[in-house]
């Protein structure tokens, strides 16, 4: 009995911290959600306001603006290419690392790797000189090409572990069938691997989609959202609350919904193994 | 077709464009601290030699961005772990399978949000008249604290929402860790009735000690990247308390002077600094297998 009573108030004691974990983890983006449907009246309201006539106004008026509409249209068109792309030239890479020896496998990863983390500011200056030399600066291709040192690292490094996991006898299968190696890759391994892989696909999606620093320094005709939305941020000292939340929620759709979809990709992402 | 030509079939195509990638800037970054080039000024471009690395040395506002981006990397990091472990431990084995799910999926909510909808969302809950965090000290009668304003408090600030979006992350991850250690060695403690803390003590974490020293590393590499969340928040400020290597960077070589060879000599540091980083994980990793 006196054992039954402890242990309850240790679990009454363990889902409070929880409870208070969760809350913590979803309220910005909760209390962000509720701003954007309320009239500025309840949201400049001293006392947090739950309760309040809701409104569409917000969004209606930020799909309004010709930049917001631009960028989210922008922010599709550069997230994709370079996601596709990233696609086409990492996916046979991470196929090789996964399938074939050789000798420099090791230093490749370790190079790809790197790559992948080297923060923005390493590289943000050459590539602002080489498209003003270029004169291709603030073009879509610009920022695509740019963005290949984001998914291509990002879709190699998540695509070897499901490569490796299909089943070498199905392969070698086919390979005594008399398909050739690039076959065997595209009609057997990449449709098996496909379910997991897919994971990486997004999840680099939503790299690019929430970049910030190089879409920034490199366009202002064709910026993307978050670049649209980060520029509130400047226009004089009132920040119009209702019409950033809306253009938050936008911004912030995408990786809400895909995060259920690579949440294995991401713990893949971090733990790295030699 | 030999199986040489095959492997280059696949591996060449990324190859050549990371290459392309990753040599063009270093080679480029390289080249323009070496010269004068200003943005604002057509006519510049000479060669320059170690100038830029030298003033570099002496300039005040440059070692303030390192000082700063020094600290932010040692709050950032520790707490995102030491809250992402203990969190991981508080559901490990704790929580009913559904719940965990529901939970994992939660946590991981704050890490893929945009960060600049991220500092929005945080620069509303900071502000002074409409913030919940004034409310609530509002509530107990404290008196309007400057979160974003202050100069003691603005870095702090900043970084707990850093500290948000990684500590949750990493406990998804470390719960990961954990529940792919073997159960034996847990359960023959528990049965000898060792207390929940001493067997995690003891025995959990030193099994998962060796990810956890990759993770930080991993951390620190990532909490080099501020812009987003600097920018949006305080843009550096108060005066430049929060001005971290990202934004001295950007506001030196593009936004205040376009002083574009300076800004790049400051790239060239943070390249040998991330480049001195990853080569230790790497060595570390080595060492573990």
């Amino acid at each position: 009995m006196k054992a039954n009573s402890r242990f309850r108030i240790k679990d009454i004691f363990l889902y409070t911290v929880i409870l208070f974990i969760a809350i913590s983890a979803v309220f910005p983006i909760f209390w962000t959600l509720l701003n954007s449907f309320k009239f500025m009246k309840d949201i400049i309201s001293p006392v947090p306001r739950f309760i309040f006539t809701p409104t569409i106004e917000n969004y209606l008026r930020v799909l309004r603006l010709s930049d917001l509409k631009g960028a989210l249209l922008n922010s599709f068109i550069v997230s994709t290419g370079s996601v596709v792309l990233g696609f086409v030239f990492g996916v046979p890479f991470a196929y090789a690392i996964a399938r074939f020896t050789f000798r420099a496998k090791e230093n490749l990863k370790f190079w790809v790797i790197t790559l992948r983390m080297m923060p923005p500011v390493a590289s943000v200056f050459a590539f602002i000189y080489l498209w003003l030399n270029l004169g291709m600066m603030d073009t879509y291709f610009a920022l695509i090409f740019s963005y290949l040192l984001i998914t291509i690292p990002t879709i190699i490094w998540l695509s070897i572990e499901p490569f490796r996991n299909v089943p070498i006898e199905i392969e070698e299968a086919a390979t005594l069938e008399g398909l050739s190696p690039f076959r065997v890759f595209l009609q057997c391994a990449l449709p098996i691997a496909w379910p997991t892989l897919i994971g990486g696909v997004l999840f680099s999606f939503i790299l690019v989609w929430n970049e910030f620093f190089l879409a920034f320094t490199l366009t202002s005709e064709r910026m993307t959202l978050p670049v649209a939305v980060g520029a509130y941020a400047v226009v004089g000292m009132q920040i119009a609350w209702g019409e950033v939340s809306a253009s938050i929620i936008m911004l912030s759709i995408p990786p809400l919904i895909l995060a259920g979809f690579f949440r294995k990709s991401l713990s893949s992402y971090f733990i790295i193994r030699s | 077709m030999n199986k040489k030509q095959t492997i280059a079939a696949f591996v060449l195509p990324a190859f050549i464009i990371l290459l392309i990638l990753s040599i063009y800037p270093l080679i480029e970054v390289i080249h323009l601290s070496l010269i004068d080039r200003s943005l604002v000024k057509p006519d510049s471009g000479k060669f320059v030699g170690l100038a830029n690395f030298v003033k570099l040395f002496s300039d005040r506002r440059f070692w303030n961005a390192l000082r700063v981006t020094f600290f932010w990397e040692v709050i950032t990091v520790s707490f995102s772990l030491i809250f992402g472990i203990l969190i991981a431990l508080l559901i490990y084995r704790n929580i009913p399978s559904w719940l965990k799910g529901f939970l994992t999926l939660l946590f991981i909510m704050p890490a893929v949000l945009p960060r600049v909808a991220a500092a929005y969302s945080w620069r509303f809950m900071y502000s002074p008249l409409l913030g919940v965090f004034n409310y609530l000290l509002g509530l107990i009668s404290i008196k309007q604290v400057e979160f974003l304003a202050d100069r003691r408090l603005a870095l702090a600030s900043v970084a707990l929402i850093d500290i948000w979006q990684w500590s949750l992350l990493l406990s998804v991850i470390i719960l990961g860790v954990l529940e792919a250690i073997p159960e034996e060695p847990i359960e023959a403690a528990q049965i000898d009735g060792v207390k929940r803390w001493q067997l995690h003590w003891h025995i959990t974490l030193p099994i998962i000690a060796p990810t956890l020293v990759s993770l930080s590393f991993l951390k620190i590499i990532e909490s080099f990247r501020t812009f987003d969340l600097i920018y949006v928040l305080t843009k550096g400020g108060p005066g430049i308390v929060t001005e971290t290597i990202d934004l001295y960077a950007y506001n030196v070589g593009l936004a205040l002077e376009g002083n574009i060879s300076y800004g790049a000599s400051i790239s060239f540091i943070m390249f040998l600094l991330t480049l001195v980083i990853a080569n230790i994980l790497w060595m570390v990793l080595k060492h573990e297998s």
